[in-house]
This record gives C-alpha cells, structure tokens and sequence, in this order.
C-alpha cells in the first residue's frame, strides 16, 4: 500500500538553495538545452526514451516542496507528458504550491529541448540527462541500424554519484564568514516585453574559425568572446556611465576541478571585471585584462575558498533555524544587492561530446537561459559553435555589435531568433 | 537563405528585417526550424475579482459618506468595513493556497480564530470568541479532515502534518480552562477530548508516517 512506503526525499544542495527564493515572472531559472536531429521527430518514441532516461535518473522524478526551515525536494509519482513546443521559450517550471516535475522535455519539427529549473540541476547535469535520452530515442527510431550493437552511454557514474551533493563533499570547515563588498556596475538599461518573454538570438558558426581569430589576439576562445561581449556593452554605454565597470558573471563547471559525477548542482561563479572610464586603452588592453583576471581567478584555491564561503554560510547554526519564509526574504534582499554588481553573464557549457555511432543522427546543440539581464550561453558539438544571446529586453544593438565584429574578422554565422518576424 | 548585408551574416526564418540591426535583407526566406511563433500573451487580472473590488470600495465609501452627512450610528460604517477586510482576507486565503487543501483550511481556521478574538474584543469583550468560536472551530476542524481525508483520497502523508496542528491547537483551551477565563466550558471540553482522541489515533495509526513526516519538514 502507498501508504506504508517511506516518502522519499532530499535536501537542495548548496547552489540551489538561492533558486528558489529569487524565482519569479521575470526570470523564471529556468534553462533549455536544444538538441536538433535530422528528421522530424516522433512524439510516441519521444515519450517512451523520456521513460527509460528517468528510470536513470530518478531523481528527476522531484517535486519542489517547502519545509519548515528548508526547501526540500520530494520525489513523487506523477503524469509527466513530452509536449510540443508552444510555450515561450524558458517559461516557469517552479509554480509555489503546484505540484509538478521541475523540468519538462518539447519537440518541434526537428528539435528536441529539454528545459530544467537551475535548483534540480545545472547545465551539465542536464546535459547528461539530454545525452541519455537522445541515446534511448535514436536507438528506437533508428533501430535497424543498430541490431548488432548498441552504443554505450557517454555518462559513466553510479546512482549514488549521480545524486552525490558534490558541495558537501568538498567542502572544508576552515572559512569563516567575511563581510563582502558589492562595487556598483553598470546596469545594461533596456525595455522588456509586455509578456516577459526571453529574446533570444542565435548565431551558429565554424568553431575552428573562432578558435583562429581567438589565436591571433593570442588568447582562448572563451577569454576572446567574455572580452568581446564586454566591448559590445560598451559601444552602447552613455558616457556618464563610463565611471562604473563592466562586471560579467562567469559560472565555472565545478566537475572540472573536483572529481564528481554529480547530476546535481556543482557549479561556482567568478565575475571578471573592466573600468572603461580611460579612454586611451583599446581592445588589446580590455583582452590583457581579462586574461589576467581569468588566470587570477580561475584557480582550484580560489573555487575552493568561494565554496567554503558559502558552505559556511548554510551550515552556520544560527542561520539554519530561522524559518523559510525569513531565509527568502534575506536571500532575495541578497540576490539583489549581489545583482548590482553584475552587468551580464557569459556562459560556456563547452564542447558536447557524443558517442561516435549516435553523431550522424544529431546536427547541433544550443543552450539558452531565462535572463534577467542579457546574457551568452554557448556551446560546441562537433565543427559547430552555437553562441545565444538572450536578453530581457527588446533591444538588439548589443547582439549586433557582438555578431558583427565576428562576421567582420571572416566567421560564417547563421543567425536564428524567437523575436517576432 | 535570408541575408543582411550591413551585418553579413546569414538569418534563418521568415523575417521582414535583420533582427539584429533591422536592416533590409535580401534573398529567400526560410522556415524557422528552431523557434516556433509564440504569439505575445496578455494576461488580464480576473474581471470576477475586479468587480468585486470596486463593489467593495463602492460600498465601503457610501457606507463613510453616509455616515458623514447624517451623523448617526458612526461605528456602522467601521464594522461593515472591518467586515470587507475579513471577507477579503479569506478569500485571498482561498485563492493563494487552493492547491493544497488541508493547508488552506488550517489557516482559515487561524484566520477566523484570530479575527473572532479580534471582534470579540472590539465589542466588549463578551468572551463568545473563547468560549464557543475556538473550540467548535478545531473540534469541527479535525473531524472533517478525518473524514474529507478518506473521501476525497488524499494520501494520509499529505494531512497528517495539519491534523497534528490542529489537534495542538485543540489542547490550547486548557490553558483558558485552567486561568478560569471561560463561562461556558462545555464546548473547550468537547475540544481538548477530540484533540486527545485525534492525536493517539495519529500516533498509533499512523505513526511511522507522522514521524517521517515531521523530519522531512523540519531538517535543518
């Protein structure tokens, strides 16, 4: 009987703590990872492969529910259909109340999207749900041509890997909590629709020649691009504002640095900043910059540091009993002072690897997030560069500036967009 | 293919203009394989809620108004007001929490409990509040939770939690019992025998439950 079995639940980890609180209709923490295959895709097999991926990963099977002085999530048995898409792109899993899964996979003409709110997971947690489940549907739809072999999984990790809370693994109990000072940045100013709907612009390219223009300003291709995006911002910037930096958030795979398999959370962010205000200094001093910011960040001891502080944060005895409704009000109020000092955010999921037998039934992947301030996801399958730019807001000068100095330097770039045609 | 030339890059869709620098493209459209049109949503606020807003404002203003001009009962237009804010304070109870309904009955009940002593107290204070209002309340509280439980179906880990909180709540009137602040002291009495009856039923029926339960919502 249901009823003598014991509920199964689990706390949120560490990263996903802050979602929850700072979820709303303007930015719903909600990402999408978009896989497009070569034929049409079939909603029965679609429906069918989404069984067997949860099966893999029950955790997904979560429901989002409030405690007394936690989040928690619940894992429950609910209807849980593929659909096409026909909502904006990014929309609200997370209703308050509503008991529903916290991620939903779509289909349209070729294209599979699997859509996931940030507290279950983060993008490379999601991808490995995304890999299992195209694995399952292409073995179905292409099964006379994968009788004699089946290709293995790509995602090799135990079930208690993948729902190890890797932040409590590593975390180390020697930081204490140290006041931190938010410097104003420049806020990017901008009219959004009437709807709140995600605009997003895509631009799809040769990898190879990105990676050639970033080798000849001598840097790497992400450390090019975050300095790229941060020069757009500016060609926009009103003069008065030259006084306050442009600060980008920059979220770093934690799986890269610290061995875990996690399908959960693992991700820290480091923001890297630049003070436009002297007009003498040009673009080669912007990519100086920001390599050296990059080095001086992007190391296993400052990511260690940054993962202890907020540890100590959560496990400090006096803030963990303070009721949830009290937690969300400091957190939002947090998350808002934080936000002052971010101008935008850049993200890059890197390359999406695939097992060679499954590579010619997929053409590309893309990535896209809710964005309460323009941001860059982008990733790379194969030859193929996909670098989205979305943004709260109607405005497209910024995108412009970004794809034009690409196109500019020689790079092929296909541009799709959801904004109105 | 569509094209820009002011930003030389090819576009992919049916577009009028470069959705990046709204410039004239050139060459042939294509059909938009990776977002379908999702035409703007405008969302309206619920035209019921809206009527009754302004027949509530309309009311509370003539009711003043009255008032003001004949000079009469001045604490008429005080209590129809009061009267708005408690019927609008339920009904915003209602829609905020409809998904759940045990929760949402067992703030109502904290709502018509706290406004009973409330209103009892700004008349006089007759007492009826803590004398019939709260233990009738809980006692009729725990009995159709019970009940509505094995109706509607609802799986006893989803109410139990509320039928512990309510039934704590049933043991408050021994307090009002041992100060002596009640007169009528038949209905407190009902209440604390459900509340006992209600929580060793909890404890020996459903008892793992309700301690699986209360970890799950209470870890810190």
């Amino acid at each position: 009987m249901s009823n003598r079995k014991p509920v199964e639940w689990t706390r949120l980890d560490n990263a996903a703590k802050i979602f929850p609180p700072n979820t709303n209709e303007k930015d719903t923490k909600v990402f999408r990872i978009s896989c497009k295959l070569k034929e049409t895709i079939d909603k029965e097999m679609l429906q069918e492969a989404q069984e067997k991926t949860m099966k893999s990963f029950p955790f997904y099977k979560s429901v989002l529910r409030k405690g007394v002085f936690w989040y928690y999530f619940e894992t429950m048995d609910l209807q849980h259909d593929v659909v096409e898409e026909e909502k904006l792109p990014c929309s609200s899993l997370y209703r308050p109340g509503h008991r529903n899964y916290l991620f939903q996979v779509s289909y349209y003409d070729k294209k599979i999207n699997l859509e996931v709110y940030h507290a279950l997971t983060d993008g490379s947690g999601a991808l490995a749900f995304l890999k299992t489940l195209l694995h399952y549907y292409i073995i179905e739809k292409h099964k006379d041509d994968f009788t004699d072999k089946k290709p293995l999984i790509s995602y090799d990790a135990s079930m208690s890997q993948r729902m190890d809370d890797s932040f409590s693994k590593y975390y180390t109990k020697n930081k204490r909590i140290k006041g931190i000072k938010i410097k104003k940045a420049y806020k990017i100013p901008g009219r959004r629709s009437i709807d709140n709907r995600t605009h997003i612009i895509e631009g799809t390219m040769p990898v190879q020649k990105v990676l050639d223009i970033a080798r000849n300003h001598n840097t790497t291709l992400t450390v090019y691009l975050t300095a790229l995006f941060m020069n757009s911002i500016y060609k926009e910037m009103p003069p008065r504002y030259k006084k306050y930096p442009i600060v980008l958030s920059i979220p770093v795979d934690l799986r890269g640095h610290f061995a875990s398999g996690s399908a959960r959370n693992f991700f820290a962010t480091i923001s890297v900043g630049y003070d436009f205000s002297d007009d003498t200094k040009d673009f080669n001093d912007l990519l100086e910059s920001i390599k050296n910011e990059f080095k001086k960040k992007l190391n296993e001891k400052n990511l260690k540091e940054h993962l202890n502080v907020l540890a100590a944060l959560e496990r400090n005895a006096a803030t963990r009993v303070i009721p949830l409704g009290l937690k969300d009000m400091v957190l939002r109020i947090a998350n808002n002072i934080s936000a002052k000092g971010i101008t935008g955010s850049i993200s890059n999921v890197g390359r999406v690897e695939v097992p060679e037998e499954m590579q010619e039934y997929i053409e590309q992947f893309s990535i896209y997030t809710s964005a309460r301030r323009p941001q860059i996801c982008m990733c790379s399958y194969k030859d193929v560069l996909s670098i989205s730019m979305v943004s709260p807001f109607v405005g497209t000068d910024i995108q412009k500036n970004f794809f034009r100095t690409l196109a500019n330097q020689g790079c092929e770039i296909t541009i799709s967009s959801n904004l109105p045609q | 293919m569509l094209e820009c030339e002011y930003c030389k890059v090819e576009i992919e869709g049916e577009f009028q203009s470069c959705p990046l620098c709204n410039g004239i493209l050139s060459g042939e459209s294509t059909v938009n394989s990776t977002f379908p049109l999702i035409p703007t949503i405008y969302q309206e606020y619920n035209k019921l809620i809206r009527i009754m807003i302004f027949i509530s404002i309309v009311t509370s203003v003539v009711f003043v108004a009255i008032n003001m001009i004949f000079l009469k009962i001045p604490r008429l237009s005080i209590i129809i007001i009061a009267a708005l804010a408690c019927m609008w304070m339920g009904l915003i109870l209602i829609i905020r929490k409809k998904d759940n309904i045990p929760k949402t009955i067992m703030w109502l009940v904290a709502l018509v409990t706290a406004l009973a002593v409330i209103w009892d107290y700004s008349m006089g204070w007759m007492g009826w509040s803590i004398n019939y209002v709260l233990p009738l309340v809980c006692t009729a509280t725990m009995i159709i939770m019970a009940i509505a439980g094995k109706i509607l179906k609802i799986g006893p880990k989803d109410y139990i939690v509320y039928i512990l909180i309510d039934s704590l709540f049933g043991f408050i009137p021994i307090i009002f019992l041992a100060i002596g602040l009640l007169k009528v002291t038949f209905p407190s009495i009902i209440c604390v025998a459900t509340s006992a009856i209600s929580v060793s039923a909890l404890l020996l029926f459903q008892g793992q439950n309700t301690k699986q339960e209360l970890n799950k919502r209470m870890h810190l």
